[in-house]
Order: C-alpha cells, then structure tokens, then sequence
C-alpha cells in the first residue's frame, strides 16, 4: 500500500496545504460516508489554488477524490470504488463579482442556493433554480448533479444559464471556460462538459450565471391547482397547454399517492419498517393534479383562468402559493422521512412518452411489490418517480433492480432513467445510471483528456 | 493567390489518387478540383481567404464517414462548410485544405411537432427550416442576420445568435441531439430528441466547437412556439447616449424584450439610402425594440417600454403598425452591414462583448478609438445583451488604412476584455480571432481545451489551425501578418 495511504502522513500533507483545522479524520468521517463506505480523511481548501494543490498532490500519489458540496445529491452514483480524499467546497463559498445592472453572477462552488438567492434578493433578482434542500445545496453540487425542480418548466435548466465555470481537471490544472457575460462563444464550452458530470471530469471551484429579474413591476404570481380523473385527462390537458400561447412558469404533474407527501405539516415519522402509507394499497384517494404557476397582470391572470376553464379546482395566492411549491421540492425528503427504503429515479423522456412513461413506471412498481409517486416537470418529460416498499412486505435487492430494469426496457431508445437513491444493498445488483444514445467511447475519451488517471468519482459515474 | 499546403502530406497516397477516390465515393460530379471552381470556396463574409484544394459535396452520412476515413488515412486536412456566410474564418480552407460542403445534405428528415423537435441535415437553410414548421404553429428561434442562407449545420459549428436570442439564447440551447462524423470516420451519436439524457452533455459540447471536434451530419432541434403577438417599436433618440441609457433602464424595468437592438446615426443614415425602411436621417441613435408572447402581455410591455423611452429622451417612439412595417423594420437592421458596403470599399465587422451595463461607455470608448485612427466606424449591437458590432470601414488598396483599421479593432477588442467581456459574442474565433485567445484565456485554459480537442481530433486532420493560438502565447496589441495580408480586396457582404 500506499505510504500516503496511511492517514497520519496524508493528514500532514493536506494540512501543509490547507491547515490542519481544515483537515478532518476520523472519527469525523462517519458523517461524510458515501453508501456505507466513509472517506478516508476529508478536506475544506479555502481558495480554488489551494483545492488545486489538494488535487495535485491526490493525483501524484494516485488517490481517489470525490468532492462534496452540501450531500443533497451524493446518494447518485455508482458505490465508490475507494474514497482517499473527500473535497469538500464548503469554504469556496463567497460572491466574486455580481453586478446587478448586468444581471450577471460569480460565486463560489460551495455557495448554498439560499445565501446565492439572499444576495440576488436584496437587488430584486434571483436564479430560477429550486432544486430540493437549497439551504444545503451548493451551486458547485447542483450545477455537477445537473439537479432542478419546478421552475425549469419556464425558465430551462442549469445548462441554459451557467455563462462561465472554473473547476480543477484530475491533474490538479485550474482551468476555465465561458466568462462573465451573458453572450459568449470563444473557445469550447466547457460548461456543458461540467453540468451533470457528477464531479467525474473536475471539481468546480466556481461559476457564474445570468439571473433574472425577480419579479416585473406590478405582476402577481398565482398557482392554479388543476384536477383530473385520470393520467390522460392530466396529460390532454398538458397538452393543452403546450399548444396555447400561456407561458406558466411552472407545469407541474402530481400523481396521486404523491399527493399526501406535499402537504403543510410533515408527516410525523414513523419507524420506517413500520406500516407507513397513510392508505397503503387502498385506492389511491385523490387525483391527478396539475400545478401551475404563472406571473402577469390581472389581465394576463384572467386569460389562464378563461383558458384553463372547468378543470380549475383552486387558485392559490401569498404564502400558501409560495409553501405549494416548497413542499414540491421537497417531495423526496417527505417521502424519506417516512419510507428510508424509497428508490427515487429520475425519469426524462419526450412529452409524448409521458403518459406511457408513467404507466411504466407504475406497472414495474406494482409487479415488483412497491408502489409509484411522481412528481414532475410533465411539459418537458422530466419527472421525479419515487418507489415506495410496502413494509408488511420487507423489500429484497432484487425488487429494485427488477423494477429499474422492468421500467427502462419498456421506454424508447431516447429516454433515460437514472436511480438517484436507493437502498446500498440493492446498487450492487444494477447499473443506477441505465443506458444512453451517446457515445459511450467518445464519453471515455473526454473522461481520460481530464482525468487521466481516473481519480475524480472513481467508480461512481457511467464512464 | 492560390495558397499550395504547407503541410506534408503524411499518408502514402498522392493528391490525385485521393481525387479520384474521393470521386469514386461521392460521385465525380460532387468533387471540384480545378482552380476557376475552387476560388468560389475562398471567401466567407469576414474579409479572410483561403484557398482549398478540393471541394466535395457528399449526399449521406455513409460518404462523409468514407471521405473522412480516406481522408483521415491519407493525412488530408478537412473543413466543413455550410454557406459560407461565417465572419470568422471557420469555413476557409487553411493548409490548402479539402472543404466537405454540405449543400446536398440539405433535407428536414423529420418534423416532430407533438415533440416540439425536427431532424435536419446539416445543409438546411435557417430560414427554411423555420418556413416548413411554421404551420405547426412552431419556429427554430436562433436567426443569424444571414439566416436566408445560412445552414443549421453551420448554426452549430458557430452556437450562432442573432437580434431574438435575447430572449431564446442561442443555437446551442435549441439543439438536444448531434449525429457526427468523428474524424477517423466512425459515426456516432450525441443526445437525441429527449433533452437531459444520461451521461456527459456532449451535445452542448459539440455545439460551438467549430468544426473542429467533429462532422454533424443529423441535428435535433427545438422547435419553439411562435409567439401569438409581437410589437416592434422604433426609439428615436438625438443622442447615442440616450439610447445606451435606456438599454440598461429597460433591464431595471424586469423586462426582457425579444430583441433589444441599436443602430448609430451614421449606420442608420447608410441603412435609409439602401432600404428605405423610413428610419429618420437626422437621428444620433435608434432603438429596435421588439416583444414577444401573449397578447396581454405584450401590450403592457410594449406601454412600459414606451414610456421607459421616453423617460429617456426618446424624441419619438414609432410602433410598427402591420407586419409589412415590421419587417421593413427588420431589413433596414439584418442588411445594415451590407448597406455600409455602398459607402466603404471594404469593412470589418467586429464581435466584442462587454457587460450590457457598460454600453454607454463602451461607445464612448469606440468613438475615441475611430477618432484616435482616423478610421469611421459605425455601431450596430445587439446592445441587450452587450454585443457590440462595430463596423470598421477602410480602403484595403491603402496600407496605411487598412493597419490604422486593425489597430482600432484590436483596441476594442482589449478595451472589451479589460470591462470584463469576451472576444467573440457570436461570429466564433476561427482564424479570425485565434490569435486572441490569449487575451480571455491563459495557457492552463487553453491547455485543457487543446486537451479536449486532441481527444476528438487527435491528428487535427479537421479544420487545422482554427480556434487555438498558433504561436502558443498571447498576442501583441497589433494585427497579426497574416490577418492584414489576407485581407481580400473587394467589398465584403453581410454582418450578423
């Protein structure tokens, strides 16, 4: 083995870079672990140099790195091969530059998206991005994950607004792509190569974005909850609404048993092996919903309510209008706290999948003893599936694996179905990532030009 | 005039031989090698040239993969080509290059309108594909000023903007699916119709990378809706700095309009005499302002706008009353670099990008620059988002004017990454601009893109000497030899 292998001469080594006080061992650690397999020892750098002399010194030695922002995302991937250092972003966490006439951005990887949102907030401005956990979320982990929530339905995704990034490759090069501005087509755009890389190409130190104005003067902002009968009903109606000229800012699907987890008061938990739905099995109680949200005048908000009609059940305002949409982004944590077996997948297909999508995905869920949530950006075809075990039943591997592997060979080729949680024991009997059209060779290529030796998420991504 | 390759040919066959090969796959009348031919191919509508060796015209994916394997094999350079309408050089054969034009492979294979998607072949005329979806209601947003003849395939290579890319953004967030040609041939996929697939997003890596990864040969687009309603106003102004302060007053207002352009007094006044679009003469600075999407929408922002205008001394602001009026409108802006043309026997359209706030210096800036070099330059920008177009006019029979009119651009240039900006907002670097690099990238960026670039073309057999630095370093603030010798002599077409 390794001398550096050895924490007492590693922990010197990082310390010499970033601090001993930076420098965390055991029995720390636990905290961090990732799929029961707890790091080695961890890191905090305080500047992006530092970082990249962290990464450096890993590569020279030919130790494994994975860099951690806020866990809300690190339950995605593959079980880790080793874990020498974990990186944490946490002190990259400051504003660069932001300059509100600009509407344009800097920060630190290891910003949380709600200090991001407090800082746009004071000058009316924000980044229309609501993944779960935003006081923990960092932007380094959401732009890496290439998480969103809702509001991606009328604004895009992190893709469509991370103008410039910096990150560390596996060698312990800083290097960067884009810029500050919001329009910029100079050299390769190494932004996209970053956004959903699961930290597998670079750790990313840094990024900017455009933002967005908060709020036009004199708009309101209302959601319009929608009921139907059955999932085609939700559909036709989505349908609806791509074909109307209407640009809601959010379109969101709710499946029924989804329904109970987005609610005002968390369920009180309950010992997770316990009896837990609160209907289990029994037919599910409500309907499907559509939420959508939409910002205008009274005029503009007059044209929804005419063009929505008879499916309208309620039109939500204020708080309860703001709360609707956190607990939505919250779903996967309501459902954890009371199941901590749920497999959560996310699921992008076309909008004309949909229906057949969701189908799927309850027969795989119900042939394999476990039952299906969706919530979901159904004008897009991204949605969020949660499977639910039964607890008279105590759920096998197998149940999950089979049900993944049921669901994705009843898709089309030009769909994807990505595991972003489950239980450890049952990773080991599937791929969580599933196949994809691009090039798997050319993927490995990219990955060997950045991290030649393989140390950035060994393991843990497709490639 | 002809440029013969600089590069040994490192493969065992000769020229001819790879001619007749090239004739034997794609067809002997899809391969031009004699010089009267091949000089059409030596321009694009930036004011570089290059000389190709050939030119071929494959019709399927099968025949670029089978030239690019010859090719590849024998060590002959390759660049795509779409219509040739690039500012940046990226379309210009360097080293005597073999050009694979895409003008054949000029089909829509498939409109999915439920989707919101079309398939298309590289070759595929902008315009058209927006013209054949338009009965579904549904449009491709990105609209370079040339896009009556620009191709999708050359939209990709570029990530090409336009006027609405304000609002849409550009060609890279309409794209979700790439199939391409590698260059050893082998034909892959990137994405595909559903957006967010699984693993590395190589598709908006593709995007913009100039030729210079990779041949896409079949691209899945958005399609968007087409907005029900549209206002375009006229804000007339006696003073360009009147006009800059509203760019950024409309910004404070939380709108953000589909297009958001500026044309200076000099540029509107060559803009009237070529298209009457009944722009005033004695202005200093207009405003184009266009909104888009619901009816009721519209006409509150259109109200707003207005009286944002008007705060800002605005002496006027016109509405276009019918579409005619709207597209008059447009004409005069789409064909304002080519109106220059009339008065200036040759210009040189600049793409520097600063911080939209910065506007109103940024023209003071130019206007000290123009003064400085005794050079007239004209402004367009697409000033909502800070891209400036500077239209840098000069004799190129004068030596003297010709340097004087490079110096000035790359003050520009310098004063725009200095504030902060980019070298290119929408033109792309090509050869145009490669040399700068330097100046918004140090080695360590460039060394990792290299990187990236040596995994997908490892023998650079596509589009050589294009995007990177030749020399490795950053440049002097002067006009590189070869940019101020390849200056061609005639006068110059469209701008963005």
């Amino acid at each position: 083995m390794n001398t550096a292998l050895q924490t007492g001469s590693l922990a010197r080594d990082l310390a010499a870079i970033c601090g001993a006080q930076h420098v965390d061992e055991d029995p720390a650690l636990e905290a961090f672990a990732i799929d029961g397999m707890a790091p080695a020892i961890a890191v905090s750098p305080a500047t992006a140099q530092e970082a990249a002399q962290v990464v450096a010194f890993a590569a020279a030695q030919n130790l494994t790195i994975i860099p951690a922002g806020g866990f809300t995302a690190m339950s995605t991937g593959g079980i880790p091969e080793r874990i020498n250092i974990l990186l944490r972003t946490t002190r990259l966490a400051g504003v660069t530059h932001y300059d509100p006439a600009d509407l344009t951005i800097g920060v630190g990887a290891g910003c949380t998206l709600a200090a991001l949102d407090a800082v746009l907030a004071e000058h009316g401005q924000f980044l229309p991005l609501d993944p779960p956990h935003p006081e923990h979320a960092t932007v380094g982990g959401t732009l890496a994950a290439a998480v969103h929530g809702p509001l991606k339905h009328g604004y895009g995704g992190m893709r469509d607004f991370c103008v410039g990034i910096q990150f560390i490759t596996g060698e312990g090069k800083l290097a960067k792509g884009g810029g500050r501005v919001v329009k910029n087509v100079a050299g390769y755009d190494l932004m996209k190569l970053m956004i959903g890389s699961y930290g597998s190409l670079g750790v990313i130190v840094e990024a900017n974005f455009k933002v967005f104005p908060r709020q036009v003067r004199g708009n309101r902002v209302r959601t319009f909850v929608l009921e139907f009968t059955s999932l085609s009903g939700a559909v036709h109606f989505r349908n609806f609404m791509r074909s109307s000229h209407l640009t809601p800012m959010c379109l969101e699907l709710v499946s029924p048993r989804a329904q109970e987890y987005l609610t005002k008061e968390a369920p009180a938990p309950r010992d997770p092996d316990d009896y837990a739905p609160a209907a289990p099995g029994g037919p599910p109680s409500a309907r499907w919903r559509i939420l959508l949200r939409a910002a205008g005048s009274e005029t503009v908000l007059g044209r929804y309510r005419k063009e929505m009609g008879i499916n309208l059940s309620a039109e939500l305002s204020g708080e309860e209008e703001a709360n609707t949409w956190k607990y939505v982004s919250n779903f996967e944590a309501a459902i954890l706290e009371r199941h901590r077996n749920a497999m959560f997948a996310r699921m992008n297909v076309s909008p004309a999948e949909v229906e057949a999508a969701i189908g799927a995905a309850e027969q795989a869920g119900v042939d394999n003893n476990l039952l299906v949530a969706v919530v979901g950006r159904a004008g897009l075809g991204a949605l969020v599936l949660a499977f639910i075990p039964l607890s008279v039943d105590p759920p096998s591997a197998m149940q999950y694996a089979n049900t993944i592997s049921a669901l994705r060979s009843a898709l089309s080729q030009d769909s994807a179905v990505v595991v972003t949680r489950c239980p450890q024991e049952a990773k080991w009997h599937f791929n969580v990532w599933g196949s994809t059209p691009t090039d798997l060779e050319s993927m490995r290529a990219v990955k060997r030009a950045l991290d030649p030796k393989g140390i950035l998420n060994r393991g843990r991504f497709l490639v | 005039m002809l440029n013969l390759p600089q590069r040994p040919v490192c493969g065992s066959m000769n020229f001819s031989s790879v001619v007749k090969q090239l004739k034997k796959i794609a067809g002997r009348d899809a391969v031009l090698d004699q010089v009267e031919d091949l000089m059409l191919y030596e321009y694009d509508a930036g004011i570089l040239t290059g000389s190709p060796r050939a030119v071929v015209f494959p019709e399927t994916t099968e025949q670029v993969s089978r030239i690019m394997r010859l090719l590849s094999e024998s060590g002959f350079p390759v660049v795509p080509r779409g219509a040739g309408t690039g500012l940046s050089g990226g379309a210009i054969a360097r080293e005597g290059a073999i050009i694979l034009a895409f003008a054949r492979m000029n089909k829509i294979l498939e409109i999915d309108a439920e989707n919101h998607r079309a398939v298309v072949q590289p070759g595929v005329v902008n315009f058209d594909l927006s013209a054949a979806t338009k009965r579904y209601g549904l449009c491709f947003a990105p609209d370079p000023s040339s896009q009556k003849a620009c191709t999708i395939g050359g939209n990709v290579a570029e990530n090409s903007g336009g006027p609405h890319t304000l609002a849409y953004g550009v060609t890279v967030n309409h794209v979700t699916g790439v199939e391409v040609v590698l260059p050893d041939g082998r034909i892959v996929n990137f994405g595909g119709k559903t957006s967010d697939l699984c693993g590395y997003d190589l598709t908006g890596f593709f995007v913009g990378s100039e030729g210079t990864l990779g041949i896409a040969t079949k691209i899945t687009v958005r399609l968007m809706r087409i907005p029900e309603a549209t206002a375009t106003l006229l804000a007339i102004y006696n003073t360009i700095e009147d006009a800059a302060n509203t760019v950024a007053a409309i910004t404070r207002e939380g709108i953000t309009p589909a297009a958001l352009e500026m044309m200076d007094g000099w540029v509107l006044r060559m803009v009237e005499a070529a298209t009457h679009a009944g722009y005033p003469l004695d202005a200093g600075a207009v405003l184009l302002i266009e909104v888009e999407g619901l009816r009721e929408t519209v006409e509150e922002q259109a109200e707003t706008i207005r009286q944002v205008c008007r705060k800002q001394k605005a002496r006027e602001v016109r509405r276009a009353r019918d579409e005619r009026e709207r597209q008059l409108l447009w004409a005069g802006r789409k064909n304002a670099a080519g109106a220059v043309g009339r008065v200036s026997p040759k210009y040189y359209t600049q793409d520097g990008v600063i911080p939209r706030s910065r506007v109103p210096d940024a023209l003071r800036y130019v206007e000290s620059v123009a003064k400085k070099y005794s050079v007239t330059i004209g402004n367009i920008l697409h000033a909502g988002d800070g891209n400036l177009h500077p239209i840098i006019c000069f004799d190129p029979r004068d030596p003297d004017h010709k340097r004087r009119a490079m110096q000035a651009s790359d003050d520009i240039i310098a004063y725009c990454v200095s504030v902060g900006g980019s070298i290119t907002g929408e033109h792309g670097v090509g050869m145009e601009k490669n040399e700068l690099m330097g100046l918004s990238f140090n080695e360590d960026d460039l060394a990792v893109m290299r990187r990236l670039h040596d995994a997908m073309n490892p023998r650079s057999i596509l589009n050589p000497q294009k995007l990177f630095p030749t020399s490795g370093g950053c440049r002097e603030a002067a006009a590189s030899p070869e940019m101020t010798e390849k200056i061609v002599g005639n006068s110059g077409t469209r701008g963005a």
